[in-house]
């Protein structure tokens, strides 16, 4: 097999396209990534507003991307469901039998589930940051303040490597239900306490690592696009095990 | 036309064998019935040439191709494996819209094969509310999509109703009619005798079996002969001479073991015995395959039960 007959080609593209738009769960989690965030961003600006400004922190740029936090639930959802579709009674089969070549098959799955989250990432990011600001009055930062077009651009590529990560931990497990058991506590939770604890390290968790792009001024070791960087390298370490597992495995 | 090629084909799962040297060509222009007992390797050598499963070793190959050389292999092989293998909360249009995208097949094909197989008013339903009978059909016409010269179909008669069974008979004979390399697994043996032209039998992982069917049936029928007279202790005095006991069949007659009709009619002729009825009986196809695979004791002695269909 040779590198290039595997690489994507349209009609693979747009068949998995076709998959993800066809399946309940994952298109509406793909629809939630920039629902839920937006939703969240304007309920945060109207009732928080400008006279409690401060209480979403010292850092007013990360304060107008709390929402991803929720976003990245949906951002997760995305790429589990999306890759559980094909282990859901045994889905994967008929896929195969009609992409056999499985690395073409998981590249152009993980193509057009990365462009999806990345467009409504984009979409989620802008349209809050824009109309979460909007209701903040005197106490608003635009996007030609410092760091605001960063965050803003470098939070919807973190909802698009989040969707990746679990998509890769999906096709490694083989089970929606295992990936998102681990990483929503994960990210819930664990990060969050280890994350206050253990300084240095922690920084390097996947959530932790890129949401430094959303921060005015990160403290620690790495910037705002170094740690997204980390981000993108857990990513691509899942998707890797991810597209091992699934050349190695019996079908 | 595009042959099945399966040579010296071997798999492996941990410690047991499913497939073991296994090695026969399904042609063209016949159905090939595909035999054996649960867990004898059928499905598991139909995801090999599917490349589904990865084989230990030996080939498996379509008109000298692996499948998974094909760059649209749903216009070259149709199969039916699993009917369940659908993701239910699609709509049966939106599953086979998904296949028919990705190999570059027409969209009115979707529509056609729909027709085609009965589903057509369900092409707009979600697939987890279809029947075993219709899930069946999906299976089926996602195996015909593509329009394709080779089709191996693992059970298609499952959960189909009469009407449905008759359907799927006639679509067999159509297809390999039309040239078209057929193979069909099966456990109902009164439909794969109204519908294999040859046959292949398993057995643990091994060939047991790979010739016409009317051979396998004529190799596997004991000689008897059934027998209507109006004197019957002449013909019983007769047949006693050469060694033969006549048997009371009840209502039908009389039955002879061990010699064929032209022997009994010539003797019979000889001493002036009438008879109304003289007739060869021929075993079933199910007689004649209960007969070889309880003869294949060699692996029944090693293992008592016989595994599961994996």
């Amino acid at each position: 097999m040779s590198a290039t007959t595997a690489l994507p080609v349209r009609p693979v593209l747009h068949a998995e396209w076709i998959k993800i738009r066809s399946v309940r769960a994952s298109f509406g989690s793909l629809l939630s990534i920039p629902l839920v965030t937006v939703a969240i961003s304007l309920l945060v600006g109207a009732t928080v507003g400008q006279d409690e400004a401060d209480s979403l922190g010292p850092d007013r740029l990360s304060g107008a991307f709390y929402a991803l936090n929720f976003g990245q639930i949906a951002a997760i959802a995305f790429g589990t469901t999306t890759l559980a579709a094909e282990f859901h009674n045994g889905a994967l089969r008929t896929s195969l039998t009609a992409v056999p070549d499985r690395t073409r098959f998981f590249l152009s799955k993980i193509g057009v589930l990365g462009f999806a989250a990345l467009l409504l990432g984009q979409a989620a990011t802008f349209v809050s940051f824009l109309g979460g600001q909007a209701l903040m009055g005197s106490q608003a930062i635009g996007l030609g303040d410092e760091g605001a077009l960063r965050a803003t651009v470098g939070g919807g590529i973190y909802l698009a490597l989040m969707a990746l990560l679990a998509a890769g931990l999906t096709a490694l497990l083989r089970s929606g239900v295992a990936v998102l058991s681990l990483l929503i506590p994960f990210i819930l939770i664990v990060s969050f306490i280890i994350g206050d604890m253990a300084g240095g390290a922690a920084q390097y968790l996947p959530d932790r690592a890129g949401q430094l792009v959303l921060q005015q001024d990160p403290q620690g070791s790495l910037g705002p696009w170094a740690g997204l960087a980390v981000t993108a390298l857990w990513a691509v370490a899942a998707l890797a095990a991810g597209w091992a597992a699934l050349r190695r495995r019996d079908a | 036309m595009k042959s099945i090629e399966i040579h010296e084909l071997t798999k492996q799962y941990g410690s047991t064998r499913a497939v073991d040297g296994l090695s026969f060509t399904v042609r063209p222009g016949r159905v090939t019935g595909f035999l054996g007992p649960n867990g004898a390797g059928k499905s598991t050598t139909m995801r090999l040439v599917l490349g589904l499963d990865r084989v230990t070793s030996g080939t498996a190959t379509i008109g000298g191709r692996r499948y998974t050389s094909f760059t649209h292999p749903l216009r070259e092989v149709g199969a039916l494996l699993d009917p369940q293998a659908a993701h239910g909360s699609r709509t049966a249009r939106d599953h086979l819209l998904a296949l028919a995208v990705g190999n570059r097949l027409p969209r009115d094909r979707v529509d056609r094969v729909l027709e085609e197989t009965g589903i057509a008013s369900a092409a707009r339903k979600r697939i987890k509310t279809f029947s075993l009978g219709m899930r069946q059909r999906l299976g089926i016409a996602a195996a015909l999509l593509g329009d394709p010269a080779v089709l191996m179909l693992d059970e298609p008669a499952n959960g189909l109703d009469p009407e449905g069974i008759i359907w799927i008979r006639e679509l067999m004979r159509r297809l390999a009619s039309e040239g078209r390399t057929v193979l069909v697994s099966s456990h109902l043996m009164a439909e794969t005798a109204a519908t294999a032209d040859h046959l292949v039998i398993l057995g643990r992982g091994r060939l047991l079996a790979d010739l016409p069917m009317n051979d396998f049936i004529d190799a596997h029928s004991r000689a008897r002969v059934r027998i209507r007279t109006t004197e019957p202790e002449r013909l019983r005095t007769l047949l006693g001479r050469e060694g033969r006991l006549l048997l009371d069949a009840g209502d039908t007659g009389w039955t002879v073991d061990g010699i064929r009709a032209e022997e009994v009619g010539a003797l019979a002729a000889r001493e002036g015995i009438p008879l109304l009825g003289l007739a060869d009986e021929r075993a079933s196809l199910e007689q004649a395959y209960l007969d070889l695979t309880a003869a294949d004791t060699p692996f029944a002695s090693t293992a008592p039960s016989v595994r599961q269909e994996a």
